[in-house]
């Protein structure tokens, strides 16, 4: 049994949107301290894991231990109804298995809809020694990656002591994006040696745009040929993390 | 046919971009066999090149293995072999459901009934020698691997994906499970938009996925069971089954009384051919062969479009078109790699 309480809509709207771009069916752990998710997406290119701690939650009850699994595009649909500063209610019906929705403010909505099967998989932490870890605005990111799609669609993502690179080559045009360490998007950069890795720009571009929602700093983590993790500082208390898989070059 | 488990298996929706770097081991026949019922003209008439040969099957062939590489998905072409004698009774049926389609076909042709005329031309489908041959060698130019299996393709394609050399079987049929394929996937050649026979309505198909494993545990039955449970309902081997049985009887005589020898008895009129066991061996101890290549290479453009622009009448500007697409495809799978890589 749970029942979940935030007190702006807009929160929750914005965490399922940044969820919901790499899968469909999410499996949530509840338990009495807090809500959790981690998550592939079907192609296993890339990685969500969420966490809100309780403290996030305007009222957060759970008595014990809970798995639901719901369709979270099903469910964005919902709260997409509630405007922001109003307060959502989640709650499962024991008896009938269903989520049930209660969005109040204006006037009282409750929905409710079914909870699926939920998934068994333990997805493990990847093992990376990251080499590079770089400090950014989200906007900037956000900046950079929409250069980068002008001519690609995939970028190399390159950092040495001084300068994170966004390098990006088409069949005709390419681009070449730096930030500078220390300026107003890049606020920090540490390369214990110079790496590069390459990416597919939609996986980048959706992660940053959706996360971006919810979040004003991104930390970069990166390898040569590893895959990139990218940590959502919260606004509030909580966890937004995403790793991508890279493309490596054979040639 | 293949035996009709639809009402008993499980199936989860899947979309062709998430299959990226799976190899799919295709039903060669099978996919041949909807090429040339789908890919006709309004009234039925298949596509044809200038000396009269029919090409709707090498159009089917070239356009969606292309879509599929472009997806990043790995395609191998499993070909039937020498069927089992027991499948004489059905392919004896099918030649017949043929020949009463080309009559009716013709009839509909001369009164002018176009919509009917396609309906009844969808069935005359016939897979003749120079159509397999034909495939082969389009599929040779388009570096894609192709097996042929000693017997049955089905049995061949499961034996590919019980090895680890393919992560899907696919087929329209179920009969993979039957032959203990641990995953199926259903719709991946005809994908997209469907038109429904007979009728002025579309429908969108969507690829799925079966699991052997879910499939018994969501019935509560294990693998030989299932054998049971097809040869109740009617294999290619057995085409009748037990008359007037359906799937959900099969599966609740085969839960109630353990084996199909253990439920006979309860079954009214119940008539089995004697050939029972070598039925199911069929099943359990396909004819498969363990040498086989697969391998995807570059595809030879200027010998594909040699083949079927110059010999068969295609659009060079689309073919190349496609290839490209395929080329791509290919290219954009190279590079990818998924986190499990990282998961040690």
């Amino acid at each position: 049994m749970f029942k979940l309480k935030v007190a702006d809509a807009k929160l929750l709207k914005d965490m399922a949107t940044a969820i919901s771009i790499l899968i469909d069916e999410a499996t949530f752990k509840i338990d009495p301290e807090n809500l959790k998710l981690r998550a592939m997406d079907p192609s296993r290119v890339a990685m969500v894991d969420f966490e809100w701690p309780k403290t996030v939650f305007e009222e957060y009850t759970c008595t014990e231990p809970t798995k639901m699994c719901i369709n979270i595009s099903e469910l964005l649909k919902l709260l997409r109804r509630a405007g922001k500063d109003e307060v959502v209610e989640l709650s499962l019906d024991e008896k009938t298995g269903r989520l049930q929705i209660r969005i109040t403010g204006k006037y009282t909505r409750n929905f409710t809809m079914p909870t699926l099967e939920s998934s068994e998989e333990e997805v493990p932490t990847p093992k990376i020694t990251f080499n590079v870890r770089a400090k950014a605005t989200t906007e900037g990111l956000r900046q950079a990656i929409e250069d980068a799609q002008l001519v690609s669609d995939h970028v190399r993502i390159e950092a040495d002591a001084e300068k994170l690179v966004f390098n990006a080559a088409g069949d005709l045009m390419s681009a070449i994006i730096e930030l500078q360490k220390g300026s107003d998007t890049l606020l920090d950069l540490e390369a214990k040696e110079p790496s590069k890795a390459t990416f597919g720009l939609s996986y980048l571009s959706e992660i940053i745009k959706a996360a971006s929602a919810t979040s004003d700093i991104a930390t970069l983590e990166f390898s040569t040929d590893m895959p990139i993790k990218l940590d959502f500082q919260q606004t509030k208390e909580g966890k937004l993390t995403f790793y991508l898989a890279p493309r490596i070059e054979t040639e | 046919m293949g035996v009709n488990l639809r009402d008993l298996v499980p199936k989860t929706p899947a979309r062709l971009k998430d299959l990226s770097g799976k190899s799919i081991a295709i039903d060669a026949y099978n996919a041949l066999y909807q090429f040339l019922a789908i890919i006709r003209q309004p009234d039925g008439t298949p596509l044809k090149d200038s000396s009269g040969r029919v090409t709707s099957h090498l159009s089917g062939l070239l356009y969606r293995t292309c879509n599929l590489v472009e997806m990043g998905i790995k395609p191998i072409y499993v070909f039937d072999g020498v069927p089992p004698a027991l499948k004489e009774v059905e392919i004896k049926r099918r030649m017949k459901v043929k020949r009463e389609a080309l009559v009716k076909y013709e009839q509909a042709l001369k009164a002018g009934k176009v919509e009917e005329a396609r309906m009844y031309a969808q069935a005359t489908s016939r897979l003749k020698d120079y159509m397999a041959e034909d495939s082969k060698r389009l599929l040779k130019l388009m570096g894609i691997p192709w097996v042929q299996a000693p017997s049955e393709g089905e049995a061949q394609a499961a034996h590919l994906v019980k090895r680890g050399d393919a992560d899907y079987c696919a087929s329209q049929d179920y009969d993979s499970l039957l032959f203990g394929a641990p995953r199926l996937l259903r719709n991946v050649t005809i994908s997209g938009r469907r038109k429904l026979p007979g009728k002025k309505i579309y429908i969108e198909v969507v690829p799925e996925i079966v699991e052997l494993e879910h499939v018994l545990k969501e019935c509560e039955i294990t693998y030989e069971q299932i054998i049971d449970i097809g040869m109740l309902i009617g294999t290619d081997f057995n085409p009748e089954g037990i008359k007037g049985l359906g799937p959900k009887t099969a599966l609740k005589l085969i839960r109630e009384h353990g084996s199909l020898e253990k439920a006979l008895p309860h079954i009214k009129n119940a008539e089995f051919p004697v050939e029972l066991q070598r039925i199911r061996e069929i099943f359990l101890h396909p004819k498969v062969k363990d040498n086989y290549k697969i391998e995807w290479r570059e595809p030879d453009v200027e010998g594909v479009i040699n083949f079927i622009c110059r010999e068969r009448d295609f659009s060079e500007d689309r073919v190349r078109k496609a290839l490209e697409k395929m080329r791509r495809g290919a290219e954009e799978l190279k590079g990818k790699t998924t986190l499990e890589k990282w998961f040690g």
